[in-house]
């Protein structure tokens, strides 16, 4: 299929790349850039594993074609933590005992990071209505409510 | 002794969850290798069906490097959960019944072709031609157990012509008494028939495995398995390849629950790889997992209690049919696992009970956390709260009077070491409020009813004496007063490698922050038998503590010898080496440490200490749990309001991971009770459920509105620094718990998993019509 030239930004970084009109968002950032903390699970937008965040929305990036991404600010895990420093998100994570597999963690980082740029101080039942569509299945998910309270108030 | 802790019982966070919070953790999917190719799988679309396939056409498509199918392979049969996990008892091994690819179809869904291509989109373009070019000749096939087991029903293997590979029975110290008389003597009897469901890990990271072989015949195996030196012999047997010459890489692990205890995709990535000699990748669709993995298996299970008036235990019998699948796996022990938690939790004089298992034509039944344990008590639990509202007792008393104390005969045939489960049952109903909400709607309205209820469980630390057990560990110090710990016993998001770090660090008298794991590959490791039976704190855990013990005397000796002391007379804080009767003389864990590896006077070594460990007792994890519900009387829809789990788990070498263990079992048991449902289409035997959307575990809304957990935290005796196993105890009473809340809300109760609506506004329209 014939590529298509692609611009976007991806964690601040410009990117000129070609892509297949039909590849996802997530093939391109973890095959194409390597960008493998996005993760991919159910690949159909109903566990928000590969969210990421474009122009600073969350969006699910196994249902978001590439091209679509054109001319915007991608977000991805890789790019929260800045000059080394790791993001309050990340810390309350960490502190909270937020993390068990991991592989729901990113996209519900940026998912909360969405949320607290949207809300700065949300309350529980805000965080958990917010975070409805990203499943996790270690955690019950408790700790990652606590983990955003305490973004929130860093 | 007693000595403040300086590691153990800390909330430290692990050094993985900074990788993971980075999205530096790398998975196997997100493994890439230099020239790798990509595999698929093709799938039987019959339940049960002879085929023969033509490759012609896939191996023509540009890019397609080899196609297989049950003609390519060694014909070895295997058992994909590890045969060499032996009862110890009987000496029996689980049965090897299934090929890499399949020479019949035995399930929808069943490998039956693989293909290599040079990218993902020409090996799915490969399968679908392969698709087209199969031919099938359709079998009849059977999907229920019960049908599975009647005279004339399909036979899916020709060695066992009556889909009965296995009978299970009770472990003499669990057949006990007499149940006729048992139950003659009792005065009330209570029995029912209960379905316990098919639930699925629905880990997020699906099933996945990297596989190379290089030119010394060396096969590399990237795959998130959770017995990764089990899986390394199981291979050797079916490639027939020398275990040396194979390396199993387990990487972050994106979950488990059990479900990595079976291989699913490895064998078949790992022909690919013989084959092409090239790297495969091969990564499941979800939906490939929600169709194909040893899920939780099914059971029916007839319970039936006998008591005294005053809720004394005096009989019990359980009665399980099991429901297989196309190959046995974990299911030839899943349901005689059952017998030993079910009869093996309450003080009972008369008990006995069967299993008998069935081939059917459905995917494996598998292990998943708690694996039997929540299965029975969903029965169990149930009729002991019947027991309760027709004796006139209450739940909580009642279970007080049927626990079992130290000393007596665990689930396991060897003595209870320590319980503390009155504790659990006790604190957990204070934290519910108990006595102000049993019985009493209190909060609720004439349709919005609420109520509580409980259950308990006893569990086990290790799989002791029941299944092979044996776990090693290695430290070295390093020149700067560091060391690494060297273990494999699966990474799969329960902190293990931290907490082991804990038990290291407190042995060794360093910190936590100087302990860096070395984990993950069975080819630097020591034997270690995995992640399962909430096993590695406790076994894997003694092993730490020995190897670091054995390092501390190591190093102790060599800071004598520069210290001009004995070992003796000398102890280890904050990584400084001194002198008992005289603290202000010492020296640094770093300058022995590097004078023993670079102080050139000629007595060189590394200081480093190994420690096997085989636990010769058991010491039984406790909980107690306990559900406020508010059901809606016009819809059927319950809301779990609050729930409290007590966890007696030993001594909690890091109460944070305890806590999150437990709060993760309130979201799977959750599940289990009340959302999760698996469900196969009868007509053709495929599964109807085969995504999140279909299949519902629960989100956050989904969750209690508060969940507590209580950590009783005393220590065990022989646990190392008091622990006992926790990860699986976390779900095993939630759904019965639930149900008899609902119970003491509405007066109904379904034995059907997992809890339908629908199914209580039935049961409560037939209460009414009464």
């Amino acid at each position: 299929m014939k590529k298509e030239i692609l611009n976007f930004k991806v964690n601040g970084t410009p990117y000129e790349i070609e892509v297949e009109p039909q590849m996802t968002l997530n093939e391109v950032l973890r095959e194409q850039l390597n960008l493998t903390g996005t993760k991919i699970s159910c690949a159909e937008g109903e566990c928000g594993a590969c969210t990421v965040l474009v122009d600073g929305k969350p969006e699910l990036s196994c249902s978001m074609l590439a091209l679509a991404a054109r001319d915007k600010d991608i977000t991805t895990i890789e790019g929260l933590a800045k000059d080394g420093e790791l993001h309050k998100i990340q810390k309350g994570f960490i502190e909270k005992g937020a993390i068990q597999c991991g592989f729901c963690s990113p996209g519900m980082m940026l998912m909360i990071k969405a949320l607290l740029d949207e809300n700065p101080n949300p309350t529980k039942e805000e965080i958990t209505a917010y975070i409805a569509g990203n499943l996790c299945r270690c955690t019950g998910y408790v700790k990652i409510i606590d983990a955003a309270k305490a973004a929130a108030e860093a | 002794m007693n000595k403040e802790f300086t590691a153990v019982g800390k909330r430290i966070t692990q050094k993985d969850v900074v990788l993971k919070a980075t999205g530096e953790a790398i998975f196997v999917p997100d493994v890439k290798l230099q020239g790798q190719l990509w595999g698929k799988i093709l799938h039987s679309k019959y339940a049960h069906a002879k085929f023969t396939i033509d490759k012609t056409r896939a191996l023509a498509l540009p890019g397609v490097v080899c196609v297989i199918t049950y003609e390519d392979t060694p014909k070895i049969p295997y058992c994909r959960s590890f045969r060499d996990m032996p009862m110890t008892a009987s000496g029996q091994l689980q049965h090897s019944d299934e090929f890499i690819l399949a020479d019949k179809a035995r399930f929808v869904g069943d490998p039956i072709a693989a293909v290599a291509a040079v990218d993902e989109k020409t090996a799915e373009a490969a399968i679908e031609l392969l698709e087209a070019d199969v031919k099938y000749e359709v079998l009849p096939f059977v999907i229920d157990p019960r049908d599975a087991l009647k005279p004339g029903a399909p036979v899916i293997h020709d060695y066992s012509p009556n889909n009965n590979p296995v009978n299970s029975t009770p472990p003499p110290w669990l057949a006990i008494g007499d149940l006729e008389k048992g139950f003659a003597e009792s005065d009330l009897v209570v029995e029912d028939n209960f379905y316990c469901s098919r639930q699925i890990q629905s880990h997020l990271e699906t099933q996945s495995c990297c596989a190379t072989v290089d030119s010394n015949n060396k096969i590399t195996v990237y795959s998130p398995n959770q017995l990764a030196h089990p899986f390394r012999r199981e291979l050797g047997k079916m490639f027939n390849h020398p275990v040396g010459k194979i390396n199993v890489v387990t990487p972050y692990v994106g979950g488990s629950f059990g479900c990595r205890l079976s291989c699913h995709t490895e064998p078949i990535c790992v022909m690919l790889a013989l084959k092409t000699r090239k790297p495969v990748k091969l990564v499941n669709s979800k939906e490939e997992d929600f169709t194909t993995i040893d899920a939780r298996t099914p059971h029916y299970l007839h319970a039936k209690l006998g008591l005294k008036k005053d809720g004394t235990l005096h009989a019990m019998e359980l009665n399980v049919t099991t429901w297989g699948g196309g190959y046995v796996s974990r299911a030839m022990l899943a349901g005689g696992i059952m017998l030993i938690w079910g009869l093996g939790h309450y003080r009972c004089p008369n008990m006995n009970g069967s299993c008998k298992l069935a081939y059917t034509n459905t995917p494996l039944g598998g292990a998943m956390r708690g694996f039997g344990n929540p299965e029975v008590m969903w029965g169990i639990d149930q009729l002991m709260d019947r027991a309760c509202v027709e004796l006139g007792l209450d739940p909580v008393e009642m279970t007080l009077k049927n626990t079992k104390h130290a000393g007596e005969t665990c689930n396991t045939g060897l003595p209870i070491e320590s319980t503390y489960i009155d504790d659990c049952i006790n604190e957990g109903a204070k934290a519910i409020g108990w006595k102000e909400k049993r019985g009493k709607n209190k909060g609720g309205t004439k349709t919005l009813k609420r109520g509580v209820g409980m259950s308990t469980m006893t569990h086990c630390s290790g799989a002791w004496p029941l299944l092979l057990e044996h776990s090693g560990a290695i430290i070295k110090f390093n020149e700067d007063g560091s060391a690494n710990l060297i273990i494999n016993p699966g990474s799969p998001g329960t902190h293990i490698y931290g907490s082991l770090s804990q038990v290291a660090a407190e042995v060794l008298g360093i910190s936590v922050d100087d302990i860096y794991v070395v984990a993950g590959e069975t080819e630097k490791t020591l034997f270690d038998l995995g992640s399962h039976a909430s096993r590695s704190m406790y076994v894997t855990g003694h092993a730490v503590r020995i190897a670091a013990e054995e390092a501390r005397k190591e190093l102790l000796a060599y800071a004598a010898k520069m210290l001009a002391e004995t070992p003796d007379d000398l102890d280890i804080k904050d990584g400084q080496v001194f002198v008992k009767a005289n603290p202000g003389k010492k020296i640094s864990v770093a300058k022995v440490s590097a004078t023993a590896i670079y102080g050139a006077r000629g007595d060189g070594h590394t200081i480093s200490g190994k420690g096997c460990f085989v636990p010769h007792h058991n010491s039984p994890p406790t909980a107690a749990y306990f559900a406020e519900v508010e059901v809606d009387t016009e819809t059927g829809v319950t809301k779990v309001l609050n729930f409290v789990s007590a966890v007696d788990c030993g001594k909690a070498i890091n109460p944070m991971t305890v806590e999150g263990q437990c709060e993760g079992g309130v979201q799977q048991g959750l599940g289990y009770g009340l959302t999760e449902d698996y469900v196969f289409n009868p007509a053709t035997g495929a599964t109807a459920t085969g995504n999140f959307t279909t299949y519902k575990i629960p989100g956050a809304p989904d969750m209690p509105l508060e969940t507590k957990i209580i950590i009783i935290d005393k220590p065990d005796p022989k646990g190392p620094f008091g622990a006992k196993g926790v990860g699986e105890p976390g779900l095993v009473g939630i759904a019965p718990a639930i149900m008899n809340a609902i119970h003491d809300a509405v007066g109904v109760r379904v034995t059907d998993l997992p809890i339908k609506p629908e199914a209580i506004l039935k049961a409560l329209k037939e209460k009414a019509s009464k």
